[in-house]
């Protein structure tokens, strides 16, 4: 299992909030492939998956602010 | 809820082990980067090409411009090992172009040129990188430009930031005449000079082409346009999203002025280029 988390993205950003999912639970991605997008203060992010495999978990939905170092989803390889 | 920006203001994340390992030699050797201290939306695809630029002279800015997220107040002393530290990095990542800037030391008697021009003369002499520093106006002191000119750098930044009209919001502490002079005083020493503005911060179009044609006229043929994007709810709000055919014709008429280099997209920063 990979976790799939909110990475640092800058001195004195603590957060970003889940615009919308690319995927949904139970889908197959590549790696690489963009899964959620988020957005912070400053612009929008596409957060791509790790590894490929799985979505197994997704931990925030739409509109929820997620802190830095948090598990977005979880996906079996 | 999430604020929404347009289509055009969107950047992926890179996750790799280069921007990793990055990130630990950067932390290992104490350094700071302008990427994590103004939130740039460009790091984990720079730090994934093994591209970052060391700020120097701490963390803290002794300016307040509106539009930055590097923190100010009072900093410390100039620390005698970050020219070593600087150097060490810029070996250890077996960089071909480095990038130094720094914070503005206005505390300082010389706006911290002497420690600029350690650093650059040290990475000059140590290692093989072509060397690229954005510097500081120095409060229009040209004995502080002279000794950070003496390093020899082989690319020498100054930003304007923006037009002359938005200067007493964007940047108060500066001046815009002051520093087209640190620009038009670098090139008679340093062949390539290089400059940025962000736009969106309210400023015309005539206005920014007037910016560029002050650039020629110093001889200046490498500049970047790019979007301004407010780092936090502390900086200044965005007037508008530049929409990327405007950037197209501020290239163009880059182009038509006479600049040689000309990056003019919304995530163009000066050192992106």
């Amino acid at each position: 299992m990979a976790n799939v988390t909110l990475p640092e993205l800058g001195e004195g950003i603590k957060s970003a909030v889940v615009s919308f999912w690319h995927v949904d639970k139970e889908n197959r991605v590549g790696e690489g492939d963009d899964i959620v997008e988020m957005a912070t203060d400053k612009a929008t992010f596409n957060v791509p998956s790790p590894v490929a495999g799985t979505i197994r978990e997704i931990m925030f939905q739409e509109g929820d602010t997620v802190q830095v170092g948090d598990t977005l989803a979880v996906i079996e390889e | 809820m999430a604020q929404r920006f347009p289509a055009w203001i969107k950047k992926r994340l890179i996750y790799s082990e280069t921007a990793c390992n990055l990130e630990r030699l950067i932390d290992a050797l104490a350094l700071n980067t302008v990427c994590k201290s103004a939130c740039c939306p460009n790091k984990s695809e720079c730090f994934s090409q093994k591209k970052a630029t060391f700020m120097i002279l701490g963390k803290i800015c002794t300016r307040s411009c509106g539009f930055c997220a590097v923190k100010k107040g009072r900093p410390l002393q100039p620390d005698k090992s970050e020219a070593e530290r600087v150097t060490n990095a810029v070996k250890a990542l077996g960089l071909n172009h480095a990038v130094i800037t720094s914070v503005t030391r206005d505390d300082l008697e010389d706006g911290g040129a002497r420690q600029f021009y350690d650093v650059a003369f040290k990475i000059k002499g140590e290692t093989q990188a072509r060397l690229e520093i954005l510097t500081p106006d120095f409060r229009g002191k040209k004995e502080a430009l002279d000794t950070v000119l003496d390093a020899h750098v082989d690319i020498f930044c100054h930003n304007l930031e923006t037009v002359p009209r938005l200067y007493s919001r964007v940047r108060p502490e500066a001046d815009y005449k002051r520093s087209l002079e640190v620009l038009k005083r670098a090139k008679k020493r340093i062949d390539t000079t290089k400059s940025g503005i962000m736009v969106g911060l309210g400023e015309r179009e005539d206005e920014v082409f007037n910016v560029m044609r002050d650039l020629r006229e110093i001889d200046c043929k490498s500049l970047t346009i790019g979007q301004y994007l407010r780092p936090t709810k502390r900086q200044l709000g965005v007037y508008e999203y530049v929409h990327p055919d405007l950037f197209n014709k501020y290239r163009m008429l880059a182009l038509s002025l006479g600049f040689k280099h000309i990056l003019s997209e919304p995530f163009a920063r000066t050192s992106y280029m």
